[in-house]
């Protein structure tokens, strides 16, 4: 197993206590440390401490609270929309009430109606902080400790351990729920419930969990084609699949119908329900939406090639061709691993290439990417990374450094050296890209930006964590060619019947990378790799690197539009994620 | 341990925006005077209300410090700059406490090398290391005392490798650094003067009832170390007249018997027993000094007067405290081993500490300390190990009394309670439930009950507005129950020769 690393800190502090018997102080240990960690990030700023007259994020929690516990249901989604109107599905508004009505009891002026708008104290916001720190207890660090006790609890004794501490050390959802201030641990921990449940064959339980999550935050979505997928093969290939399939299908539609119950007394209230937490169908043309199409156009260059609405079909295509291979493959071939890649592969998909992406979308293919964290350390470890980094600007300016400096080397610290058998190239690859996110941050903090160009570094931000970007494809390799063909409506995928080496597997069609020159896009590996590493390496391997080297020499990218910068942030390509997702369900297995 | 440092360090970096305490104002003036002031005002600035009250290494120490501050903020350096706490500033104050720790951290280092290498002494050096107490007094309610502790073990650790000399010019250096140490200071003075003064007659080796002579050449050596390391410090002082101002700042002898928050020692008992009698007083006729009634609970600096019991004099306390520490010298000066001197001191501590003038709560870490390093000897060192750490943390809680940093001294508490305990009662091969009697784990259990009292129970009861002295009495004196017995068990067993 790879990810057993000799030089790991937690491993060396675990074989101590193995020693002297007392591992069963372990999860007391890091429950406590985990405890400790989030209420000191959570003594820094909260998302709009400060700043009347709107506030933040911390502000629209505390007034969905307000708003809960003093209106009737079928004013919630309509009340006074313009200050921070309920856009969450139902399930956070009763947590919400939940939260509010035991906050009221200790000191009813924190969630009066109207008067308690943008209210600052100290005991409010104690009281804020330690609902979001018993909501993950309660829901987020019992499914981490499941899913462990899942998947390493077989295998030797330390590595359910480790998984535990670096799943909750993840430094992207401490800060952003304890720091930042937002209730995703919920949302999370409903889906890991879900993803428990399916991994033991709970499929019902597992159905609910992920109805539940839906309803806490319809961002659950970007999971969904891998969990439908992966249920479907459960209906359609067991003797006794279709009960299962009807019992899902009830169950589904049970739980949403008890969640939306209190709107299902008249279309109109349903719609309104639809409306606020689909705000797509208020219409495409949204600054914010039209600000990420903006994005992506510097990203992709075919801003002046087409038109909007072009572009969201062409995204929506994007999104499939990302998401159906790796679906189909799972439900053809279903298995533990292949569904927690698929879960990944959907998520990152969506957040890259589907519109509304809010900002802090990129905690939700962290989950399944930090529950693979001892399968591929170095990638896990890159992928949070550059995560946090891309994060940055917007920590920076709620005030939060210190925790981001802290928690992302604390992270790093625990996760400990790369494994032995990671190879040089990968290696220095990678340390390239690191280097270039230090080398950032030390210019951010002792160069002051020329005054023509404020937002200069917060642009060099997302160009840097847009090194992560390089395409290999199955429609050609770099990224002009890759687009240019996707442009002209080329179809990656091929028929194998011809294709020699690939007979044992069931499908008879796939998308191949192109053999060939650089120039043409297509891929030969001796362009891009060192002599002799493309017999050491693994396909997909090559792949990544390849497309860092891309990356590499696409960080040149000069972006011209002041406006379009900051949103540029969040869409982020993690290349070596795309990459290892698709090629460990396409090819390895 | 080095594990420790990285995470502990970014632990602490995650506190710099935690509660800080009108200290963090006090060291911010010092740095300031010691950076814009002729040596000579040191000791006479009184701009500020927090004026230079720590012997002179220390004051050497803040304008070293000042020649980095510069860089960071160079306002926080003015003198008339009061209150002043710019993010640079805090940083730079917060970091500088952490950076000074790696001198306990190095000290720590040499106690393992010098103590046995074993895994006990691994885990009683985290121990100390990541201490609660130090995180709450310095890195939450702001104090540099990490790097003192680090000198005091240095200076442990060199009496442990009879390095006598060493140990006493290391001593005297922390000595000028916080003039606290003095509570320390009469083992110091007994062990050195046995241990090292005294030399065998016959070869080198020294047994139990060996014949000793008193060698004049050593006391000079020794005597003009301590004296060297004194002039050194006071010398420049001295010279410039201004030793009365000096002594006069260090010395206060103007202030109450009790803190504000009562220290959980004797008095506390003392003046809780007072109270109550109050009661008894008023039911049974008894004359009262009616202008005590209202004056312990409001409690500023200041007098402390009792209503039924006897009034308490600086001389009293004295001469209780000078006492107790010679029933704990006599046995040193009997038997002047090691472990004895260790025992002693720690007693020495403990005595001041229950029984001295206007204690601090935060003097506890001096008792902590020592015996934190010894804590693995026997399974009773680990039993009063266990009750006074569990006991002086808790009596520490009051000193962060916003409600934000309560989860975090709770679970930093906890956390360290976790580790260390049943690794060292692993280490000693007992099993963990037989360390303490039934009533000392119920006591300890019954922390938790005081502090949700404290923070929650009193509310719901009294409301916040009603008797809002109790919380903090009512932990006072349950902390000084348990210091005390802890002392207590501690005295019996050194007296019996166990320790």
């Amino acid at each position: 197993m790879e990810g057993l690393w000799m030089t790991n800190p937690v491993k060396q502090g675990l074989r101590h206590l193995v020693r002297h018997e007392t591992l069963w102080t372990a999860p007391l240990v890091y429950l406590l440390f985990g405890s400790l960690v989030r209420w000191a990030v959570a003594l820094h700023p909260y998302s709009g401490q400060n700043t009347p007259p709107q506030y933040g994020d911390y502000e629209a929690q505390r007034h969905w609270m307000e708003l809960t516990i003093n209106l009737p249901t079928k004013d919630w989604y309509t009340h006074d929309l313009t200050w921070w109107g309920l856009d969450y599905p139902p399930l956070t508004a009763f947590h919400s009430r939940l939260c509010g009505s035991i906050g009221s009891m200790i000191d009813s002026s924190w969630f009066e109606l109207y008067s308690s708008r943008g209210l600052e104290s100290m005991g409010s916001k104690l009281f804020m902080r330690s609902a979001v720190f018993v909501s993950e207890m309660i829901i987020y660090i019992p499914a981490v400790l499941v899913f462990c006790q899942v998947q390493y609890g077989s295998k030797d004794i330390f590595q359910k351990h480790i998984g535990a501490i670096l799943i909750i050390m993840q430094p992207a959802l401490l800060l952003i729920d304890h720091g930042h201030f937002q209730f995703n641990s919920v949302m999370l921990g409903l889906t890991l419930w879900a993803i428990n449940a399916f991994l033991t064959g709970y499929y019902v339980w597992g159905a609910i969990f992920f109805c539940l999550s839906l309803g806490f935050k319809q961002m659950a979505l970007y999971y969904s084609p891998a969990v439908f997928a992966y249920l479907l093969a459960q209906c359609f290939k067991n003797k006794q699949g279709l009960i299962l399939f009807c019992k899902l299908g009830i169950t589904v539609l049970v739980t949403f119908g008890i969640l939306f119950s209190p709107w299902l007394g008249s279309l109109d209230s349903i719609l309104q329900v639809i409306h606020r937490v689909f705000p797509v169908a208020r219409g495409l043309f949204e600054d914010k939406v039209a600000s990420v199409w903006c994005t992506l156009n510097i990203f992709i260059k075919i801003r002046q090639l087409l038109s909007l609405e072009a572009a969201v079909k062409m995204s929506l295509v994007a999104t499939l061709l990302a998401v159906v291979p790796v679906s189909i493959q799972l439900y053809l071939r279903p298995s533990p691993y292949r569904f927690l890649y698929a879960l990944v592969n959907s998520s990152l998909a969506f957040f890259l290439l589907s519109f509304q992406v809010h900002e802090k979308s990129i905690l939700l293919p962290a989950l399944p990417v930090t529950l693979l964290v001892l399968e591929d350390p170095v990638a896990v470890r890159l992928f949070i990374n550059t995560a946090m980094f891309s994060m940055f600007p917007l920590l920076k300016r709620e005030g939060l450094e210190i925790p981001y400096v802290a928690t992302t080397l604390l992270w790093n610290y625990l996760l400990g050296d790369y494994p032995k058998s990671t190879l040089s190239t990968l290696r220095n690859t990678i340390n390239v890209v690191y280097a270039g996110f230090i080398g950032w941050h030390f210019i951010d903090l002792t160069v002051a930006p020329p005054e023509k160009l404020p937002d200069l570094f917060v642009v060099l931000n997302a160009a840097m964590s847009f090194t992560g970007l390089g395409l290999v494809t199955p429609l050609g390799v770099g990224v002009n060619h890759a687009w240019q063909n996707l442009l002209k409506s080329q179809c990656g995928i091929v028929s194998l019947s011809n294709t020699p080496g690939f007979e044992s597997l069931p499908v008879r069609i796939g998308a191949c990378v192109p053999q060939g020159p650089k120039e043409q896009g297509q891929f030969t590996a001796s362009e891009w790799l060192d002599k002799g590493d493309d017999r050491v390496m693994a396909k997909f391997t090559q792949f990544a690197i390849a497309a860092a080297r891309q990356a590499l020499e696409d960080a040149e990218w000069k972006p011209n539009d002041e406006s379009e910068k900051e949103r540029t942030v969040r869409v982020i390509l993690f290349f070596f994620f795309i990459i290892i997702s698709i090629m460990k369900c396409k090819i390895v297995n | 341990m080095e594990s420790l440092l990285i995470v502990g360090t970014l632990v602490k970096l995650l506190l710099i925006p935690a509660y800080r305490s009108t200290d963090f104002e006090v060291h911010r003036n010092w740095l300031a005077i010691t950076h814009s002031l002729p040596i000579s005002q040191w000791y006479t600035e009184h701009t500020s209300e927090w004026t230079l009250d720590y012997p002179p290494l220390f004051a050497w120490f803040e304008k070293l410090l000042s020649m980095f501050a510069i860089l960071a903020d160079p306002a926080m350096l003015v003198v008339e700059n009061l209150n002043y706490a710019s993010p640079q500033t805090i940083f730079f104050q917060r970091a500088t406490v952490i950076v000074s720790e790696l001198i306990l951290y190095w000290a720590l280092k040499r106690y393992v090398k010098y103590f046995g290498s074993k895994y006990v002494h691994w885990i009683l050096a985290g121990a100390l290391f990541l201490h609660p107490g130090i995180l709450i007094v310095d890195h939450m309610h702001f104090q540099y005392n990490g790097f003192l502790y680090g000198i005091l073990v240095l200076s442990i650790v060199e009496a442990k490798r009879n390095n006598l000399l060493e140990s006493g010019i290391l001593f005297a250096i922390l000595l000028n650094f916080k003039h606290i140490y003095l509570y320390m200071a009469p083992a110091y003075f007994v062990y050195l003067l046995q241990a090292y003064c005294f030399v065998p007659v016959e070869s080198n080796r020294e047994g139990p009832n060996g014949q000793r002579k008193f060698s004049v050449g050593r006391l000079i050596t020794l005597g003009s170390a301590v004296v060297g390391v004194f002039t050194i410090s006071m010398g420049p002082f001295i010279y410039m007249g201004q030793l009365p101002n000096l002594v006069g700042r260090l010395f206060p002898f103007t202030r109450g018997l009790c803190h504000a928050y009562w220290a959980p020692n004797f008095w506390a008992l003392y003046a809780a027993l007072d109270r109550i009698l109050i009661f008894a007083a008023k039911a049974l006729g008894w004359p009262l000094n009616e202008a005590a009634l209202g004056s312990m609970t409001r409690g500023y600096v200041g007098d402390t007067q009792f209503a039924v019991l006897p009034p308490v004099q600086a001389i009293h306390t004295m001469l209780i405290t000078v006492i107790v520490q010679l029933i704990v010298l006599q046995v040193l000066w009997r038997k002047p081993t090691f472990d004895n001197f260790l025992s002693s001191l720690t007693l020495c501590t403990f005595a001041s500490y229950l029984f001295g003038w206007h204690v601090h709560e935060k003097a506890i870490m001096l008792v902590l300390v020592p015996l934190g390093l010894m804590a693995a000897n026997s399974k009773t060192h680990l039993r009063i190990f266990i009750i006074l750490s569990s006991t002086g943390i808790f009596s520490l809680f009051p000193l962060l009394f916003e409600p934000t940093e309560t989860p975090i001294k709770v679970s930093v508490t906890l956390l360290w309670l976790i580790t260390v305990v049943p690794g060292l009662a692993r280490c000693l091969a007992r099993p963990l439930k037989s360390i303490l009697t039934y009533a000392e784990m119920y006591y300890i259990i019954g922390i938790i009950g005081v502090q949700i009292y404290t923070d929650i129970g009193h509310n719901l009861i009294f409301g916040s507005k009603t008797l809002q002295f109790l919380p903090l009495m009512l932990t006072s004196v349950y902390c000084a129950v348990g210091i005390i017995y802890g002392w207590g068990l501690f005295m019996r067993e050194f007296l019996a020769g166990r320790m």
